[in-house]
């Protein structure tokens, strides 16, 4: 593959990936903790770095940084209905624009197994914490999402969220972000 | 000046003291002016020209090591007009000019250097930065006192935070520690004052964090917390002088309890200790853990994490920390270390979020409560701190010792801070 430059999405494509993206948004805003979770696959990477997402995230202290294991200790935990820090949820909704999609190198299977995308977007969450303060809380940043067709449905492999806050201190983030 | 001596009592502490502006501001004065605060740790600055943005109270400080290896602490506000000579988290610089008139300042805090020096009739010597008066370090922990009258450090830390210091260095096998490549803020609608009480309180495990508890169950906190009043042995300690800890080390059942691991799974360390410590002495250790206790006013010890309490408004504070590091062992084990601490602490972690919402909640709940009101006809706004009172012992340490659910320890922070709001 290297020097030549991967084809371009179809149309249909495009659509596909932004239609996942969009129903990560939703699925996040809602609080729906099992079926956003059916969403990802066993190799998960959950990644919201304090500045820029350089590097290795294993050599320095992120805010969250989970493996699949570990994402399924925060899903279990929102689910045990006592983790005050989001009970009640927090009325959110998201802005997701900018939504460009790449095919990831070494991905591009004729028969689409194995095909897999780098997706780049900007948020805006809109969340309102309602456990306590009552603040309505901004969270902008850049998100990258790795994308994996798995028995034909696309699954998510990874997503990176750069706070533009990153390197100042955040309130509580216990929600999916 | 606000009667602390009634607003604090021995068994109680008035509401108004978390949110009245009058009380934040004599804080800043009384506590963090006039008495020792924890400003950063060496390995931050170990070069000459590192250095580190902190605040002490409110006032911006710059921690830098400077050429002969002195550490200083600086205000971070230019002799001349009073602009912030540096406003990113740390960097590294051969002296620091500000961007306003292009004064150039030493490492050292003196004025090197003024533009058009023709019209400027002064003695530098007059115009160096504003310092702390005092700045000592034990064991790599730096302290700063802003106006020198706080007596030596050895004097602040006392018996009880040496000894807290000195537990956590020695599991280094280099009898140093590092700090982690980063620190994490958590940005907290409380008063500063709930997490030296949150940090170290016993009683409220089973309730603030039942999620954690139920959803990662094999953890620790279950034979030194958990599992009823006296259900185990772990003590809330007050050492004086604000010191104050919650000792697990008498519920560990087995070493290396507070790392959640067994010497197979971390070889490299145990030998490392061993090598350093000599193997009697590193087998205590490896039983004993690290500690987790508060400093006065300021720094957590949170067992292998390290934090800042900073106080911003009435209502607001930052609880900052990173993760320490041991010298001398290899990096997974100080990998393990980062991972351990971006599950325990910090805004999207599994424990400490609880705690904030509880501590916001305490705000939201105080925020009504004046000063007034503690002379009023009905009780109203008195907050109880006087579970296990009747059971605390003195130790022939000096240590005051009840139940790990026993509020012993808030009440040693509100004792010291009693008396020095008072004087």
């Amino acid at each position: 593959m290297s020097g030549e430059v991967a084809p371009p999405l179809g149309e249909a494509e495009q659509r596909e990936i932004e239609a996942f993206v969009f129903r990560e948004a939703r699925l996040a805003d809602t609080s729906q903790y099992g079926e956003w979770e059916a969403l990802v696959t066993d190799d998960m990477h959950y990644w919201v770095p304090a500045g820029p997402a350089v590097g290795d995230p294993a050599a320095g202290l992120s805010y969250i940084n989970d493996n699949r294991a570990r994402l399924a200790t925060r899903i279990r935990q929102l689910q045990t209905g006592k983790r005050h820090a989001q009970t009640p949820a927090s009325p959110m909704c998201r802005a997701v624009t900018n939504v460009e999609a790449h095919r990831a190198e070494g991905g591009a299977g004729s028969d689409g197994a194995g095909d897999e995308y780098v997706v780049t977007a900007t948020q805006v969450v809109y969340e309102l914490a309602v456990q306590s303060t009552a603040r309505l809380q901004l969270w902008p940043g850049r998100v990258t999402y790795r994308l994996r067709r798995v028995d034909g449905v696309l699954r998510m492999a990874a997503k990176t969220v750069e706070l533009v806050t990153a390197s100042e201190p955040q309130p509580n983030l216990t929600f999916l972000l | 000046m606000t009667a602390y001596h009634e607003l604090v009592g021995a068994d109680r502490v008035h509401g108004s003291l978390y949110g009245d502006p009058g009380v934040f501001a004599e804080e800043m004065r009384q506590i963090f002016t006039r008495g020792w605060v924890f400003v950063g740790h060496e390995s931050e600055v170990a070069e000459p020209g590192q250095w580190v943005t902190r605040r002490i109270g409110r006032e911006p400080m710059i921690l830098v090591r400077d050429r002969s290896g002195g550490l200083n602490v600086l205000a971070n506000r230019c002799s001349h007009r009073g602009t912030a000579l540096c406003w990113e988290h740390r960097g590294r610089d051969t002296s620091f000019q500000c961007t306003y008139h292009a004064w150039n300042f030493g490492l050292d805090g003196a004025l090197r250097a003024v533009p058009y020096p023709a019209g400027f009739e002064k003695d530098h010597a007059e115009l160096g930065l504003d310092r702390a008066r005092q700045v000592e370090s034990y064991r790599g922990f730096v302290f700063a006192n802003l106006d020198g009258s706080a007596g030596p450090l050895s004097g602040h830390l006392g018996v009880g935070g040496t000894d807290m210091i000195d537990r956590l260095c020695d599991l280094s096998p280099s009898g140093s520690i590092a700090l982690g490549p980063n620190w994490l803020g958590h940005a907290v609608g409380s008063n500063w004052k709930m997490w030296p009480e949150s940090d170290n309180d016993g009683y409220h495990l089973n309730w603030v964090h039942a999620s954690m508890v139920s959803s990662a169950p094999d953890t620790y906190y279950q034979e030194t917390v958990l599992g009823g009043e006296t259900g185990n042995q772990s003590l809330a300690v007050d050492w004086g002088d604000g010191h104050v800890e919650l000792d697990f080390r008498p519920s560990y059942r087995r070493e290396l309890a507070w790392l959640g691991a067994s010497r197979d799974k971390v070889p490299g360390y145990c030998t490392a200790l061993e090598q350093a410590r000599g193997v009697q002495a590193a087998g205590r250790l490896l039983w004993d853990g690290p500690p987790h206790g508060l400093i006065f006013p300021n720094l957590f010890l949170g067992e292998l994490n390290i934090a800042i309490i900073e106080p911003v408004a009435p209502d607001r504070m930052v609880h900052w920390h990173t993760a320490v590091q041991f010298e001398g062992v290899d990096e997974s084990f100080n990998r393990r270390l980062l991972r351990q601490s971006e599950a325990a602490m910090g805004p999207a972690a599994f424990i400490v979020p609880d705690d904030a919402v509880t501590a916001e909640r305490m705000q939201l709940a105080m925020s009504g409560v004046g000063v007034d009101d503690a002379e009023a006809e009905v009780r109203r706004g008195w907050v109880d701190m006087s579970r296990g009172l009747g059971r605390e012992e003195r130790r022939d340490d000096g240590r005051r010792a009840a139940l790990i659910s026993d509020e012993t320890t808030n009440r040693g922070f509100w004792r010291q801070y009693r008396t020095v709001m008072a004087r």
